[in-house]
């Protein structure tokens, strides 16, 4: 009696957990999601601590192939000095010209420095959990910065934790254009570091190592920036008439651990 | 069951699995072990079944709380199902042999990455792009690394894993 009690015991323990997590699969994203935040932003320290670590890691072997020598740097410092001042020239020749004051790019907007938390990077979801939330004046929609790209978008917002989805996450799609033409185009993530361009015309002429730039969005971003290079450009299998477009970010994802978010419009 | 040095581990583990194992992923493939799994099998073949039961979900609820973004509850069922399974099997045939314990973590492994493939598609999610790799990979190397993680994982759970003749 007691024997078949304790079955009865376990066969009723195993059915009100499958169906506790039944209704877990089935409750609003939004609401489980916060559980996951809450994780992230609990053990914030031991996991950025821990992606320190690995980063660190993966570092030493790519040491020798990721540094610039003195020379070099001086060499692009030295050319980057020298556009901003041709820059600063053109910008007041033009002003004299229009009568105009015309703002810089980003001139206004708020950067806020961010630190990833934790980064997925399997095949079907590029995001990364950053430290600052809607307490800080984030929201969903804006641009994320690393390495002077753009990197990804900001895709939820908890108070003070975020998620960002990545340029590379399948689910991601932005407004892109290529360097040689104008032509409004959509990048879609396609997991594994990269991101594709389709159903752009073989009459625009692209080839390898163009460079990929988001275009302006009102409210979020008010000049183009950089987000990546054509790294493949081929006619596409099912109709010849478009390109097939493999772009790679400029930038290191899986080694990135500071980051920030472009505030257009910032309250204070 | 000792529920603190259980609930001590599972955090050690969630936060291993969750950005430290990168370190041993195995390049270009993004294979990396996965230490929950190993967990799971490890509780399943070493508890009686209420125990082993319970934390089975425990796991499966850790396993999906730290892919953030991800719909939670895939993990949670398939863990808890497989689990349970492999510790009703356990009852019948004693898994304490280093072959069987690593065919135990490939096998549970494989078939947990598909239930999770299937109820993330019956969810509307998009699924992996290498799936395969995920759903033979990654059981793959956990069965590779499991058995040695064994012995410490008895020693902090304070249990005999004694290796008999029986399979």
């Amino acid at each position: 009696m007691a024997r078949k009690q304790t079955r009865t015991t376990k066969r009723m323990l195993f059915t009100w957990l499958l169906l506790t997590g039944f209704i877990i699969l089935l409750a609003p994203e939004k609401l489980t999601n916060r559980f996951q935040f809450a994780f992230a932003r609990i053990f914030q320290w031991p996991l950025s601590m821990g992606r320190n670590v690995t980063l660190s890691a993966r570092a030493r072997y790519s040491i020798e192939t990721n540094v610039v020598n003195r020379r070099e740097y001086n060499q692009l410092q030295n050319h980057l000095a020298n556009v901003i001042e041709q820059r600063d020239e053109a910008q007041k020749k033009l002003e004299k010209t229009a009568g105009l004051r015309i703002r810089y790019p980003l001139e206004g907007a708020k950067l806020v420095p961010v630190d990833v938390s934790t980064a997925f990077m399997s095949g079907s979801q590029c995001e990364l959990i950053i430290n600052r939330g809607g307490d800080d004046g984030l929201a969903e929609g804006q641009f994320v910065l690393g390495d002077n790209g753009i990197i990804g978008t900001i895709c939820r917002v908890d108070r003070r934790s975020s998620q960002v989805k990545l340029i590379t996450d399948p689910e991601s799609k932005i407004a892109v254009k290529i360097e040689q033409s104008d032509a409004g185009m959509v990048m879609q993530g396609k997991g594994n570091n990269s991101a594709k361009i389709r159903l752009v015309s073989t009459k625009h002429k692209v080839k390898i190592g163009d460079i990929v730039r988001a275009v302006q969005k009102p409210g979020f971003l008010d000049s183009a920036m950089i987000v990546g290079k054509v790294s493949r450009c081929q006619k596409d299998d099912e109709n010849p008439l478009l390109w097939d477009i493999t772009v790679d970010p400029v930038f290191d994802l899986e080694s990135l651990n500071i980051a920030a978010v472009i505030i257009m419009n910032p309250q204070e | 069951m000792r529920w603190l040095r259980f609930v001590l581990l599972l955090l050690i583990v969630t936060m291993l699995q969750a950005d430290m194992v990168d370190i041993i992923a195995v390049p270009g493939f993004n294979i990396k072990p996965d230490l929950l799994l190993i967990l799971l099998v490890f509780f399943a073949t070493n508890y009686d079944m209420s125990e082993a039961i319970i934390a089975s979900f425990i796991i499966g609820f850790a396993a999906d709380i730290i892919v953030v973004g991800s719909s939670m509850g895939p993990r949670i069922i398939s863990f808890g199902l497989f689990g349970s399974l492999l510790t009703q099997m356990h009852q019948v045939m004693a898994i304490r042999k280093m072959r069987y314990q690593s065919l135990a973590v490939l096998v549970t492994g494989i078939l947990a990455g598909v239930f999770v493939s299937l109820l993330t598609f019956l969810k509307g999610q998009s699924t992996s792009a290498n799936i395969y790799s995920e759903l033979f990979g990654i059981p793959l190397y956990s069965a590779i690394l499991g058995p040695f993680l064994f012995l410490p994982l008895g020693w902090w759970m304070r249990i005999k894993t004694k290796r008999s003749s029986r399979v």
